[in-house]
C-alpha cells in the first residue's frame, strides 16, 4: 500500500511536470495521459480505503473532483480560470465536509470561500491583470525543483498514512455529536461557551485586516510622504 | 475512513505549496496558499469525526471556522497588497520585486 502510494506521488509528480505552463510549446495530451494513470491508482488505493463504507461511493468522484481541480489552478495560464477552477475545489471541499456531517461548516465554506473571498479575487484580477496572455503566466518558476519538495512532502506523508492501520473500522464513531440531526446547535454551543474567547478574538483579527486593507489600498503613489491618502 | 481524508487533504496541501512556488503571478500565488487552507480545512474536521480514540467531536469543526476568519482576513490583507504593488510597478509578476531578496 505505502509502495503504491509513493508510485501514485510520482506520477502525479511527472504528470504535473509536464502540465506546468512553459513559454510557448503547448503540452499537449502528454500531461493528461500521465495524471490519469496516477489518478488511476490513487483511485484504486482509496476504493481499497473505503469499500464498504456507506459513503463510499460519494467520497471517491468529491475527491478526485477537487484534486483535478486543484491541479488546474496550479496549471492553468489564465488566473481568472485559477479562480474559476478554485471554486470548483471549495464546492468538491464542501461535498466532503457533508459526509463528515459537518453541515455548518459546508455552508459557511461555500458562502465565505465561493461567495466573499473569490469575489475579491475576481475583483482583483479585473483591476490589475493586462488583456491577453501575460508572460509570467505562460512560464512556471523552478517548476523541477517546487515539484521534488512536493513529491517528499507528499511521497513522505502518503507512505506514513497506507502504512498506518489506524482508523481502519468501516463504521463510523457514534457519540452525542456525531450523526446528521443538531450539527448547526452543538457547533454553536461550543462556539458560545467553550470558545467564546476565541470568537471574540476573531472578529478582532477580522476588524484589525478590515483597518488594514483599507489603509494599504489607499495609499496613493510611489513618491508621496507617508500618511497622504487620495 | 479517517486515512482517504488525510490522504485528500495532504495532496490539497502539497498542490497548494508546489502552485505557491511555481507560479508567478501574485494573485495566483496567493490563491494557492487558499488551497493549502483547503486542505487543512479538511484535516481539521477528519481528525474531529474520526477520531483515533473514543467519541467524535466538534472541536475540529469550530477550528475551521476560525481558520476561515483567518482566510478571510489573510485574502484581504494580500489584496490590498497585491492592488498597491500593481500601481507601483504596473505587473503582477512576482519577480519583479526581486529586488528585496538577500544578494
Amino acid at each position: 500500500m505505502a509502495i503504491l502510494m509513493i508510485i501514485a506521488v510520482a506520477i502525479g509528480g511527472v504528470g504535473l511536470y509536464l502540465a506546468m505552463p512553459r513559454g510557448r510549446t503547448r503540452a499537449g495530451a502528454a500531461p493528461l495521459v500521465v495524471l490519469a494513470a496516477a489518478a488511476a491508482v490513487l483511485i484504486g488505493l482509496l476504493i481499497t480505503k473505503v469499500a464498504g463504507h456507506s459513503t463510499a461511493g460519494w467520497f471517491v468522484p468529491l475527491s478526485i473532483i477537487g484534486i483535478v481541480a486543484g491541479l488546474r489552478v496550479v496549471t492553468h495560464r489564465k488566473p481568472v480560470y485559477s479562480a474559476l477552477y478554485f471554486i470548483l475545489v471549495v464546492i468538491a471541499v464542501a461535498g466532503l465536509l457533508l459526509l463528515m456531517d459537518a453541515e455548518f461548516l459546508a455552508m459557511a465554506l461555500v458562502m465565505i470561500y465561493a461567495g466573499a473571498i473569490l469575489v475579491t479575487y475576481v475583483f482583483v484580477i479585473m483591476l490589475a491583470q493586462q488583456t491577453g496572455e501575460s508572460s509570467y503566466d505562460a512560464q512556471a518558476r523552478e517548476p523541477f525543483l517546487a515539484i521534488l519538495a512536493g513529491f517528499v512532502l507528499l511521497g513522505t506523508i502518503g507512505s506514513k498514512l497506507f502504512q498506518s492501520t489506524a482508523g481502519e473500522v468501516v463504521t463510523d464513531p457514534v457519540g452525542p455529536t456525531a450523526g446528521f440531526d443538531d450539527n448547526v446547535v452543538h457547533v454553536g454551543t461550543l462556539l458560545l461557551t467553550q470558545y467564546a474567547v476565541g470568537v471574540e478574538l476573531a472578529g478582532v483579527l477580522l476588524l484589525a485586516a478590515m483597518v488594514g486593507a483599507i489603509a494599504i489600498a489607499r495609499r496613493k503613489a510611489l513618491d508621496e510622504p507617508e500618511g497622504d491618502i487620495v | 475512513m479517517l486515512i482517504p481524508y488525510l490522504t485528500v487533504g495532504a495532496i490539497l496541501f502539497a498542490l497548494g505549496l508546489i502552485g505557491f512556488v511555481t507560479r508567478r503571478n501574485l494573485i495566483v500565488m496567493f490563491l494557492c496558499t487558499e488551497l493549502m487552507f483547503q486542505g487543512i480545512v479538511i484535516n481539521l474536521v477528519a481528525f474531529g469525526r474520526y477520531p483515533l480514540s473514543g467519541q467524535p467531536m466538534l472541536d475540529g469543526q469550530v477550528f475551521s471556522l476560525f481558520l476561515l476568519a483567518v482566510a478571510a482576513s489573510e485574502a484581504a490583507l494580500a489584496l490590498a497588497l497585491v492592488v498597491l504593488l500593481f500601481r507601483y510597478k504596473g505587473t503582477l509578476d512576482a519577480g519583479a520585486w526581486n529586488m528585496l531578496r538577500d544578494d
